[in-house]
């Protein structure tokens, strides 16, 4: 038998199959990187996401706003109440006379029974 | 020979390469729509509380301002009586004035009680004017109705020295009295007579819709 062929046909195999082994491991490499690719990549997305729903919600809060409310309330407030207090000068003493006319000038009927 | 497989194994590789891409694709997106999903949830949330709290802090100043602007019209109308509360003893010094007051006052009683028989009470200082009313009311109830009356002081319980005046009408043995002093009618006019008085001051109210 021509041993040393043999031997070194059989080398080559060997070789072979490493190298094979190695290419099917690279590709397993992959693999594992690729899955925390995709947990990396969700994260900044989901992030990025975050942000701008914060961002959004921030432009729409009025917190400003209900000073604001509260300052023109007060104004409001103010002006009709004076308001109230001009009325009553100039109605006041007509009311007063109207009460008393009630108290004092009675028209008396009998029922009707 | 080799050749093969390096083939087999390049292709067990793409094999893998493919798959590897797909659990990619896969796991991404599940996992990004899961988050968003729950941050958009948050967000809802936190916005319509936002509105709430908004709108809780509009309607808490609307009440306040709307609690002072009463609050000073109850000052007014609580002024305006006080006033007219002072100036409830005028009628009682014009002697002339006061006793056709007393007279109607009597009427008025007369007339709700409709009894043959009456008792008046009155200030002690009244007592006589009171006396020449009950005669003028007594005639004018015999006229319009057409039956006699007879109306008596009741000395044992009069109206307080400090009264403004006016007379209480008692009937049905003590057990009905009609409570014709000045006081007493002013008071009823804090209740009846305020819508009155809310248009005399501060006009018609425009969000009224219901006038019967």
């Amino acid at each position: 038998m021509p041993s040393a062929q043999n031997s070194a046909g059989i080398q080559t195999l060997l070789d072979a199959e490493r190298e094979a082994s190695k290419i099917v491991q690279k590709a397993r490499e992959y693999r594992t990187k690729r899955v925390k690719e995709a947990r990396d990549e969700a994260k900044k997305e989901i992030e990025a996401y975050r942000a701008e729903k914060e961002a959004e919600f921030k432009n729409i809060q009025h917190t400003q706003g209900n000073k604001a409310a509260e300052t023109e309330a007060d104004k409001e407030a103010v002006t009709k109440i004076a308001e109230i207090k001009e009325a009553g000068k100039k109605s006041q003493e007509k009311v007063i006379k109207d009460l008393l006319a009630a108290v004092f000038e009675i028209n008396p009927h009998p029922h009707e029974s | 020979m080799t050749a093969f497989i390096k083939q087999e194994a390049e292709e067990k590789a793409r094999e893998i390469e493919i798959k590897a891409n797909e659990e990619f694709a896969i796991e991404k997106s599940k996992l990004v729509r899961q988050e968003t999903d729950a941050i958009d949830s948050t967000y809802q949330k936190k916005f319509k509380q936002a509105t709430m709290s908004q709108q809780i802090a509009r309607s808490t100043v609307a009440n306040k301002t709307r609690l002072r602007v009463l609050g000073a019209r109850q000052v007014l109308l609580d002024d305006i009586f006080e006033a007219a509360q002072q100036r409830l003893g005028a009628a009682s010094k014009d002697a002339a004035r006061y006793e056709k007051i007393l007279t109607n006052l009597i009427l008025e009683g007369f007339y709700a009680l409709n009894e043959p028989t009456l008792q008046v009470r009155a200030r002690k200082a009244d007592y006589k004017l009171v006396a020449k009313a009950l005669e003028a009311a007594a005639k004018e109830y015999e006229a319009k109705v057409g039956k006699p009356i007879t109306g008596t002081i009741d000395e044992e319980n009069s109206v307080a020295d400090g009264s403004a005046g006016g007379v209480v009408i008692v009937g049905f043995g003590g057990k009905i009295d009609i409570d014709n002093t000045f006081e007493a009618r002013l008071n009823l006019l804090r209740q009846s007579a305020l819508p009155a008085m809310r248009e005399a001051l501060f006009g018609q109210n425009p969000n009224r819709k219901f006038f019967d």
